[in-house]
């Protein structure tokens, strides 16, 4: 009996993707995919695609698989794509994504920590600070220490009803508020904070967000 | 059952001392059994404000230590008749000398006995604050309308809405008008809309406090003094009367008065 391909090779406009089949044995999956790259006949250097079905590979048997790949034939793997998720990263997205509302005032020596994003509904004190893996929309006035996309996000971003903080974070930038901020110091009302495209700590009316930064728009349709 | 309020500001200096001897000296006034209870041990100095330094026998530490009984270190103040009564801080040992645990019971005790006990907090955020703040039911927090008390009192509020007490209240001490009107200080508004917790009362800083605190005499015994009408504003809001917040205004004077001030200075 002819046994089933383990290994398809497709060409798209996007370049070669390999479809490995998600049934079989992982072994017999990397006996049989190092025995196509091998003998495939293809020369210089090419850029390919994993695609792993339902199947789910740890950490470690996905590099096995690029080793395989990269060693044996002249292909290179652009990235790997998988259908399967597990419990812990989902939740991990969830905790990312979640929006968390803190109703009250952040005072001195106060920190708010949040995965996600953080609304506060209320003000932030000077000397009182708060934290965010994502952005922070503060409804009241800021006048303490405001810190989004804490674990690197350079797209998170600050917006308060009243500006006025000491200091401003994102991802990795600090920016202390001198006198030297004159458009903050001229405009405290709806104001937002940014890193832009220099990856600069920057300001701006709460209305160029949608210009500035249209992904966190979630909101579809309306009349 | 009584009621115990902690009196605390974060900062030092801004009239914690001078706030709890005129307050529990005006609710004596109005007739309430009140115990003054001076947490500041190493520190003390409620009793020189009352002026009752020399009667101390026993001190906190005693009690809390089992040295004597309660009543035992209690001193009684004479000018109101069997109605204020003092639990002085010790002098020779710091502030590690007692635990929160001996506080709460210390103050449930006192409940017991007294309509108010008034709790002289010390200035700062750690053992002696614990202390103070561990039995109490509620807390006033005493602020000046300069910019670092405020923010230490931003601090202490935090801390203090963490506990399971009432909302704490405010009293901003040591107002100046005419530096109040030219922008030099904070506006009573302004220091409220940054704090955000209820107003309980203001006093008008006078000369006369720190001279009655010296001769060992609350101001609130002076009926005409204008922080004295302050203290005891604050006393009646406590004992739930509605008192309007009193004016900044002079009163206008009259024709005699504004003569005699020609020749008076």
């Amino acid at each position: 009996m002819m046994k089933k391909a383990l290994v398809h090779i497709k060409g798209t406009k996007d370049g070669l993707i390999l479809h490995l089949d998600d049934q079989c044995a992982y072994t017999e999956l990397v006996e049989e995919l190092r025995r196509k790259v091998t003998d495939g006949g293809i020369d210089g250097k090419l850029e390919v695609q994993l695609h792993l079905g339902k199947r789910y590979c740890t950490k470690e048997q996905q590099h096995q698989l690029i080793d395989v790949v990269e060693h044996e034939s002249t292909m290179q793997v652009s990235k790997i794509v998988s259908e399967v998720l597990t419990i812990e990263e989902s939740q991990e997205q969830i905790i990312a994504n979640k929006c968390e509302t803190y109703v009250g005032i952040v005072r001195s020596g106060q920190v708010l920590r949040s995965t996600g994003d953080i609304i506060i509904i209320g003000d932030v004190n000077p000397n009182g600070r708060v934290e965010a893996g994502g952005n922070i929309y503060i409804l009241g006035k800021l006048k303490g220490i405001a810190h989004a996309g804490k674990a690197g996000n350079q797209q998170a971003i600050i917006t308060a009803a009243l500006f006025a903080p000491t200091h401003i974070l994102i991802a990795e930038k600090v920016a202390t508020m001198s006198n030297e901020q004159k458009f903050v110091l001229q405009h405290r009302e709806q104001l937002c904070a940014y890193l832009n495209s220099d990856g600069e700590i920057s300001y701006s009316h709460v209305q160029d967000i949608r210009k500035l930064r249209p992904a966190l728009n979630t909101f579809k349709g309306g009349s | 059952m009584g009621e115990a309020i902690v009196i605390t500001s974060g900062k030092g200096g801004v009239g914690k001392t001078t706030t709890t001897a005129n307050l529990g000296t005006a609710l004596a006034l109005q007739g309430k059994k009140v115990c003054l209870v001076d947490t500041d041990i190493g520190l003390r100095n409620l009793d020189v404000v009352l002026g009752l330094e020399n009667r101390i026998i026993y001190d906190l530490v005693d009690v809390v230590e089992g040295r004597c009984k309660p009543h035992q270190a209690l001193v009684k103040d004479k000018r109101v008749d069997e109605k204020l009564f003092l639990l002085p801080a010790a002098q020779t040992t710091d502030k590690n000398a007692v635990t929160t645990e001996q506080m709460k019971s210390l103050i449930e005790e006192l409940k017991r006995e007294f309509d108010y006990v008034l709790i002289d907090c010390p200035a700062g955020i750690e053992q002696g604050y614990r202390n103070a703040v561990a039995g109490a039911d509620s807390a006033i927090v005493v602020t000046t309308p300069e910019i670092s008390a405020v923010r230490d009192a931003d601090r202490i509020i935090g801390l203090l809405e963490q506990e399971e007490m009432a909302p704490p209240k405010l009293i901003i001490n040591r107002i100046r008008k005419n530096m109040m009107d030219a922008g030099d200080t904070m506006d009573i508004t302004e220091v409220t809309t940054h704090l955000s917790i209820d107003l309980l009362g203001i006093i008008i800083d006078s000369e006369d406090v720190i001279s009655s605190s010296n001769k060992g005499e609350p101001i609130v015994m002076d009926p005409n003094n204008k922080a004295s009408l302050g203290y005891r504003n604050i006393a009646r809001r406590i004992l739930g009367e509605s008192v309007p917040l009193m004016t900044l205004e002079e009163q206008p004077k009259g024709f005699f008065a504004k003569f005699k001030s020609m020749f008076t200075k």
